[in-house]
């Protein structure tokens, strides 16, 4: 086992603005052993270059079914990959990914989608309990959130 | 040309009749095409299709001189990308049109930043859509660099400590 699949990197965004923002914080997992997870197919070839790529489907609170559908999709993959760390920008897929990935002993990092301009974002609220690394993109926010950071918004 | 979009996955049908009627009062003097997505609202004043394939949507914005579009965050980013100037108005929960009104917020501090402009209300579109032509929208600094950086440092600390 080579030290690069030992350190599997989950990359968890909604296909929409939330890929959009992940990818442009990409370069940081540049050269590592990385794979996607991501809520529809149409993005798949944004994806190129980011590993195997799953597709969970779309869920949110309103739906407690497909929410329970996706979350055991999500157990299978992150049995299967076993990630060291997962990195989301949300949305609700992201969250769960977040918590299992944490539950199995991984790192995590959030960074709230720069639309969430007043407050975090739901899941970024609960996510905030168990990061270890939460980015926003608005400096009010980190100064209204304790342990959140401020570097810059990424669009 | 004004190019009014709305995205393709829900309509606005409030925003597309306002400025239906705006043009044909001549209040907008300006022709304008229209991007409206699909069962939407077919406006009387001038040209509307439900969607355009990425490379005729570039090329409409490019062409326009301005735009007017709901808030969302892949317009806003586009008008700034593009140096266009923008009036956005907020899709409402009241009204149906999106599911919380996360649009407000967006709209108010990207307005407050000098990035677009905004029309909250239906009376106040008029007023903004004649300062339009005159907006000059204030550059954005993003830092995506800068980000991706700390992230990276934060994935050197653990995968060097999890070295063997």
């Amino acid at each position: 086992m080579t030290k690069s699949q030992r350190f599997k990197i989950c990359l968890a965004a909604s296909a929409g603005g939330h890929l959009t923002q992940l990818l442009k914080v990409s370069g940081c997992v540049k050269g590592r052993d990385v794979f996607a997870v991501t809520t529809s197919d149409t993005v798949r070839r944004t994806l190129t270059g980011m590993g195997e790529v799953y597709v969970v489907g779309e869920c949110n609170r309103d739906h407690p079914l497909r929410v329970l559908a996706v979350l055991l999709r999500c157990i299978r993959i992150v049995l299967r990959e076993r990630p060291a760390v997962v990195i989301s920008t949300g949305a609700a897929h992201g969250c769960l990914l977040c918590f299992l990935g944490k539950i199995t002993g991984a790192k995590v990092i959030w960074m709230d989608s720069i639309t969430n301009v007043d407050r975090i974002s739901l899941s970024g609220r609960m996510v905030r309990f168990i990061a270890d690394l939460f980015l926003v993109q608005w400096p009010e926010l980190a100064q209204r959130y304790r342990g959140v950071e401020y570097i810059g918004s990424v669009i | 040309m004004i190019f009014l979009t709305v995205g393709t996955q829900f309509p606005f049908d409030r925003l597309v009749k306002m400025v239906d009627e705006l043009v044909a009062s001549g209040v907008i003097e300006d022709e304008v095409f229209a991007q409206v997505g699909d069962h939407a609202y077919q406006p009387r004043s001038f040209q509307a299709v439900a969607s355009l394939d990425k490379k005729a949507f570039d090329e409409h914005v490019h062409d326009a001189s301005a735009l007017i579009s709901h808030a969302g965050m892949g317009t806003i980013t586009m008008a700034i990308d593009t140096a266009k100037p923008l009036l956005a108005m907020p899709r409402r929960k009241r009204y149906g049109e999106v599911v919380n009104d996360h649009q407000v917020a967006i709209a108010r501090q990207f307005e407050r930043l000098g990035h677009l402009l905004v029309a909250y209300e239906p009376e106040e579109l008029a007023g903004k859509v004649r300062l339009l032509k005159e907006f000059r929208p204030t550059p954005r600094q993003v830092e995506p660099e800068a980000v991706a950086r700390r992230i990276a440092e934060f994935l050197n600390g653990l995968s060097a400590s999890a070295a063997p």
